[in-house]
């Protein structure tokens, strides 16, 4: 019930500014208020946190993706095991951690969802994130259900299949989803610089 | 393996009494598939060669414009002004001339077409099924009129070369009109393309037939994968086709047909009927 003054109250905010000064009261909202609009906003129609399925974190935790709204995300798809590609694109998002401008660092967020439901349970992906020292503030690994796993995949547009060694074949895609969900950058291959990724990521702080 | 002609003469029998009984096929019919092997077109080193197919139930028909609409009145969400970006492109369900309206072109008997891998799957959970896998689709579209081993047969293979090099008409024909396959499927060739639950799983993209047009820098792991039988080409065409789509994507040679787990229940509204099924079981 507080959520809906609330929001009420905002919508209320929202429309006297947009008739004083049209299309931008809310990026002047504070990030507080942007986790309080959360449940009430409604998501935009290209916005991938209109999935419904649930995830769970490294640490157990459950949830569903809108909860990373409000500030723009890194995603890629990886496993805990693979050999090749995975390290690279780790790398690659590294990388782009390490170039973001200081007072940029805590504004991005960093997402690692992995492929392989069987073996990646929370404690693998827990020893994953301390074996490659990411940071929890900035990084968030999640598993899910395999068909969920397969949506995520399908609306990023990444294909991947499990060999008979229980590796995958995966597109290497780094996508960047602005604060609320949609995809503003898709950067495939590996040992790609940072600076497009940066670039991107810098003028979505700046709206 | 021999398919038992007895077997196959008694399915078509049914199958065409199904069809004589009412006016067009009965739509929520499912076949039974027996278990079997799907033997890949591209494996990497690392990858069966032969896949495992449990035994699944499929539909024996692709599912129609009259299926759909009854869907999207139910699930007002998926209707054509209603439906997010997200989930379908701007020509999801294009064919039609309102959200709950066919128009005079589009029939109920139909395939339905222009829909996205996002709607489909909906559709089946509201029914209770799912999406056929890659390997289950390709596993059940192997088999010919007359036998399960549908690549040894010839003229099932000219006959599929045919429709593969023919354009899509204008206007696609009802479901059903075909012939079915010795499991008493239709239309898994020669109407439609169908959507699959895995479409995703291709890791090489467009006409690769040597390993020419492999994207090794976009793949993990797929440098190695190897084609068994560049002689199939419908085979080739479908993986293509499937590497080309994304989910969000509706064609207007594009639809779907469900599969269900052996284990569900069926309810009596999408049961087969019992003696059609089990006929379709005791197919080798």
């Amino acid at each position: 019930m507080k959520n809906f003054f609330n929001l009420l109250a905002t919508a209320a905010l929202m429309l006297s500014a947009s008739a004083a000064e049209p299309a931008k009261p809310e990026k002047e909202l504070p990030p507080c208020c942007q986790k309080e609009l959360e449940p009430g906003k409604p998501l935009t129609d290209g916005s991938l946190y209109q999935l419904e399925t649930k995830w769970t974190s490294d640490v157990g935790r459950e949830i569903q993706l809108r909860v990373l709204r409000g500030k723009p995300q890194v995603v890629v798809m990886f496993f805990a095991r693979c050999e090749f590609a995975c390290p690279l694109l780790l790398h690659d998002l590294k990388q782009i951690e390490a170039a973001l401008p200081e007072k940029l660092r805590d504004e991005v967020g960093f997402v690692l969802i992995t492929f392989d439901t069987q073996r990646d349970t929370v404690e693998a992906l827990h020893a994953f994130r301390e074996a490659q020292q990411l940071s929890p503030k900035r990084w968030t690994l999640l598993r899910g259900q395999s068909d969920d796993v397969r949506e995520l995949a399908a609306l990023l547009g990444i294909n991947y299949k499990q060999d008979a060694r229980g590796q995958f074949a995966h597109s290497n895609l780094v996508t960047i989803l602005n604060g609320d969900g949609e995809i503003a950058q898709q950067i495939r291959g590996l040992n790609n610089a940072p600076d497009k990724a940066v670039k991107v990521l810098q003028q979505l702080a700046e709206k | 393996m021999m398919a038992n002609p007895l077997n196959i003469v008694t399915v078509l029998i049914a199958s065409s009494l199904v069809l004589g009984a009412a006016d067009g096929p009965v739509p929520a019919a499912m076949s039974v598939v027996p278990a079997g092997i799907h033997r890949p077109l591209f494996t990497s080193p690392d990858e069966l060669k032969e896949v495992p197919v449990k035994s699944f139930r499929l539909d024996r028909f692709p599912v129609t414009n009259g299926e759909f609409l009854e869907f999207v009145r139910a699930h007002p969400r998926w209707q054509r002004s209603q439906v997010k970006r997200l989930f379908a492109d701007e020509h999801y369900l294009q064919h039609w001339t309102g959200d709950l309206e066919l128009g005079a072109t589009t029939a109920t008997n139909q395939p339905v077409i222009w829909v996205s891998w996002f709607a489909a799957k909906a559709f089946a959970a509201a029914q209770g099924k799912r999406l056929p896998s890659v390997a289950e689709w390709e596993y059940a579209a192997a088999a010919g009129p007359t036998r399960v081993d549908g690549e040894n047969d010839p003229l099932f293979q000219r006959a599929l070369r045919h429709w593969y090099a023919t354009p899509s008409p204008e206007s696609l024909s009802r479901v059903g009109a075909g012939l079915a396959n010795c499991f008493g499927i239709y239309d898994l060739h020669g109407l439609l393309w169908e959507w699959t639950a895995d479409f995703n799983t291709a890791t090489v993209t467009g006409d690769a037939r040597g390993d020419t047009g492999l994207e090794r820098q976009l793949f993990c792991g797929a440098g190695s994968v190897n084609a068994k039988d560049t002689a199939n080409f419908p085979a080739f065409m479908r993986y293509g086709f499937r590497s080309s789509l994304k989910a969000a994507y509706t064609v207007h040679n594009l639809g779907f047909r469900c599969a269900q787990d052996l284990e569900v229940k069926q309810t009596s509204a999408s049961a087969a009927p019992a003696k059609l099924s089990s006929i379709a079981a005791a197919t080798p």
